[in-house]
């Protein structure tokens, strides 16, 4: 019992850390209808920035800063770089950020080398919240936790109460009729791609302490990360927090299973059999924790291409 | 367009110049990961083979010549590891060194093997340099592959011997390892030393390969399970997480891992690292003076001292670089079938002591050394307070693993 509370935090944690990530990620396809593949990077260059400002600033700050950064540079790649490749289509925007993410992941190794960098969470906030059956649990979970809550809260109430998240919701709706009635669509749009990439960075910030700050960050969480827009919906904040959160808990869940098919040939008194085929048959549920998103998208591919929450079409 | 032209005939006229002045020299090809996510420990590799090939050309080269390096980029897969050793055959390379990841080992064995059936007389060698899973020596074992790194039941031995001796192990050992080629040896090696561990494999764990973010749900696991030791072959991401997860969690095990020493580990791992044991080929602060000297080369040429899979692929080279002392050229060129067969014999003294190439299955004999994570070390690792506190070295029979009946070895007559 105990293990499947911790397993269900654990999992809900993980799923939230996800959410953070693709929340931008699915805010700016959602928007723009650019897939951008660099999206991942800038949670890396999050937890790059971060590590770097910890020394000078002191974590809180580096935190703080960090995202606004990458904020920044994601600014400057929608107006010099996307803005240019926009009115020759989908598949060169999509061609440019894949570009732009080999090109952010070397940058980093030039300048922060190969391995994993030292950027550890602070010894003030390591320390365990409570236990639950002979385990500690984090506090630095629950912050990362809390952290992704109070994102998901911010970004839905500035997108449906205020008078910013009309102009956006308007600006992707029926572009040129926001752009006649005299708001600058570009410039909503630059917006929406530096609030996507500072929230990424957010994520590399906070997560890059409790993981590790490599190289290979944003290739690893990348591909999740994709998973997570896709089950949820592309373009669907609530699909994409839906998505993380069962994609994380599904995850930390079947680590713990070790059943495998032939269990179920078990209750037909075939267990021998399905052990000397082998192979799948064989084939325990925890082994293949990390392919079951995969599994998962798959299956929402096949009977629900538009995702969990997004719009058909 | 003119003085173009007799540049570029000037450059041709030297080219075969130089070619006719002197016979081809000696090739060296490293095909490994050089790019991508893994590149971190194919450069390691390559450090290893730029270092011996130095060291052969300042003690005279070969043939009276220098001998080359050329390498090359697998791009971290197989396919990319076949097109490129295509490019090394035809470049004139002789002998092939890699080894990051066991899969490419595989695949460069596997084509060597066939390439050199399908041409006789124009053989190449491939040396493994830490492809360690077991088929390689075993139903995939052939002639003209040789590995010169341990492999897993003779990490997992020098580990359970010393961490038994020490009286860390317990009664209670967790596996968890990764599901691949390696993995599965290194599981099946902890099963196995549970007769003269004393221990009991309370559970086994196989997960995905670095493809893992968050590892507290194995963490939570091996709690339930009571462990007191959890052994692991798990390397980069997957240790790393591994052990910041179960110091997170607040989880009193101690940790067996071969890939400890790894760059970038201890930093990132920080304190959570103290404790922990590993199985390595060589530890820096091994006192003799054999160990010093290579200590003082490696660390002047490339600007640290030899850490991680570094000085298994140099003294791997080193051996092929005493197997060449002793092979005479045929017409100006390296019979490869020769140095394949005068490697099965050869001897060296590698600063932990003897090392050798075992006929039988062309699995390197070498000493291991055992080492615990401590502030207490002589060299420190990664800018931090801690590094390897040498334990125990053993000589290479006192850990060796038998030959494995599967290898059936094909020699040429």
């Amino acid at each position: 019992m105990d293990w499947l509370l911790v397993s269900v935090m654990n999992g809900v944690v993980y799923g939230l850390l996800l959410f953070m990530v693709s929340a931008g990620l699915t805010l700016i396809f959602g928007m723009m209808g650019v897939l951008n593949f660099a999206h991942a990077s800038f949670y890396m260059l999050g937890a790059y920035f971060a590590f770097s400002l910890q020394a000078r600033i002191g974590f809180w700050g580096a935190i703080l800063v960090a995202p606004i950064i990458v904020g920044a540079v994601g600014v400057v790649v929608e107006r010099y770089f996307l803005r240019r490749v926009h009115q020759y289509g989908h598949a060169h925007e999509l061609l440019l950020t894949f570009g732009l993410s080999f090109m952010i992941a070397e940058l980093v190794k030039l300048f922060y080398g190969n391995y994993p960098v030292n950027y550890r969470i602070p010894g003030s906030l390591d320390f365990a919240a409570f236990a639950v059956g002979g385990l500690d649990y984090p506090a630095y979970r629950v912050l990362m936790g809390g952290v992704a809550m109070a994102m998901f809260v911010l970004i839905y109430l500035l997108l449906t109460r205020t008078r910013v998240g009309i102009i956006v919701r308007s600006a992707i709706y029926k572009p040129r009729m926001a752009e006649a009635l005299g708001h600058n669509v570009p410039l909503v749009f630059m917006g929406v791609f530096g609030v996507g990439a500072a929230l990424a960075g957010l994520a590399g910030a906070v997560a890059g302490a409790f993981y590790t700050t490599n190289p290979n960050m944003a290739l690893e969480l990348g591909v999740m990360v994709f998973v997570v827009v896709v089950v949820g919906g592309l373009g669907s904040l609530g699909g994409a927090m839906l998505a993380s959160i069962l994609i994380g808990t599904i995850t930390s869940l079947s680590v713990g299973i070790d059943a495998s098919l032939s269990d179920l040939f078990a209750l037909f008194g075939a267990r021998q059999w399905a052990e000397g085929v082998g192979g799948l048959l064989t084939l325990k549920v925890s082994s293949t924790a990390g392919t079951i998103p995969f599994a998962l998208m798959l299956l929402i591919l096949l009977v629900r291409p538009h995702g969990l929450l997004g719009e058909k079409g | 367009m003119k003085p173009y032209r007799q540049i570029a005939g000037g450059l041709v006229a030297m080219y075969l110049g130089t070619g006719m002045a002197l016979a081809a020299p000696l090739k060296f090809g490293i095909i490994d990961t050089l790019s991508g996510p893994q590149s971190s420990t194919g450069q390691l590799y390559r450090n290893a083979m730029r270092f011996v090939v130095d060291h052969i050309n300042s003690n005279g080269g070969w043939n009276g010549e220098p001998v080359q390096l050329l390498e090359y980029d697998n791009q971290g897969g197989p396919a990319g590891a076949a097109d490129k050793l295509k490019a090394a055959i035809s470049d004139g390379v002789q002998i092939v060194g890699q080894g990051a990841s066991s899969a490419i080992s595989a695949q460069i064995s596997e084509d060597v093997r066939k390439y050199n059936m399908r041409n006789p007389g124009k053989e190449v060698v491939f040396i493994n340099m830490g492809g360690d899973a077991l088929e390689l020596t075993g139903e995939k074992c052939h002639f003209h592959h040789f590995r010169v790194s341990g492999n897993a039941p003779v990490k997992i031995k020098a580990m359970v011997l010393t961490m038994k001796e020490e009286g860390v192990l317990g009664t209670k050992v967790y596996s968890i390892n990764q599901n691949y080629s390696w993995g599965q040896d290194m599981e099946q090696a902890i099963v196995d030393a549970a007769s003269f561990g004393g221990y009991a494999v309370v559970e086994k764990t196989l997960h995905d390969t670095n493809k893992i973010q968050d590892f507290s749900p194995y963490v939570a696991k091996i709690a339930a399970s009571k462990a007191e030791t959890v052994m692991t072959g798990n390397w980069s991401n997957d240790l790393l997480l591994l052990m910041k997860a179960s110091k997170a969690a607040g989880l009193k095990v101690r940790f067996g891992a071969v890939f400890l020493d790894q760059p970038g580990n201890i930093a990132n791992a920080g304190e959570v690292a103290l404790g922990h044991y590993i199985a390595h080929t060589f530890n820096a602060e091994h006192a003799s003076p054999e160990s010093e000297k290579f200590v003082k080369d490696f660390t002047a040429k490339m600007g640290h001292f030899p850490q991680f899979i570094e000085p298994q692929g140099t003294w791997g080279m080193m051996l092929v670089a005493e197997a060449l002392k002793n092979v005479k050229a045929e017409k100006g060129v390296l019979n490869v079938n020769t140095l394949a067969k005068t490697l099965e014999t050869t001897k060296i003294k590698s600063p932990l002591g003897e090392m050798s190439m075992r006929a039988a299955d062309h699995q390197a004999q070498l000493p291991f050394a055992v080492s615990v994570v401590s502030k207490a070390a002589k060299y420190k690792q990664d800018g931090t307070d801690m590094g390897f506190k040498l334990l125990k070295v053993y000589r290479a029979e006192e850990i060796a693993s038998p030959v494995q009946a599967s290898c059936r070895m094909q020699r040429p007559n």
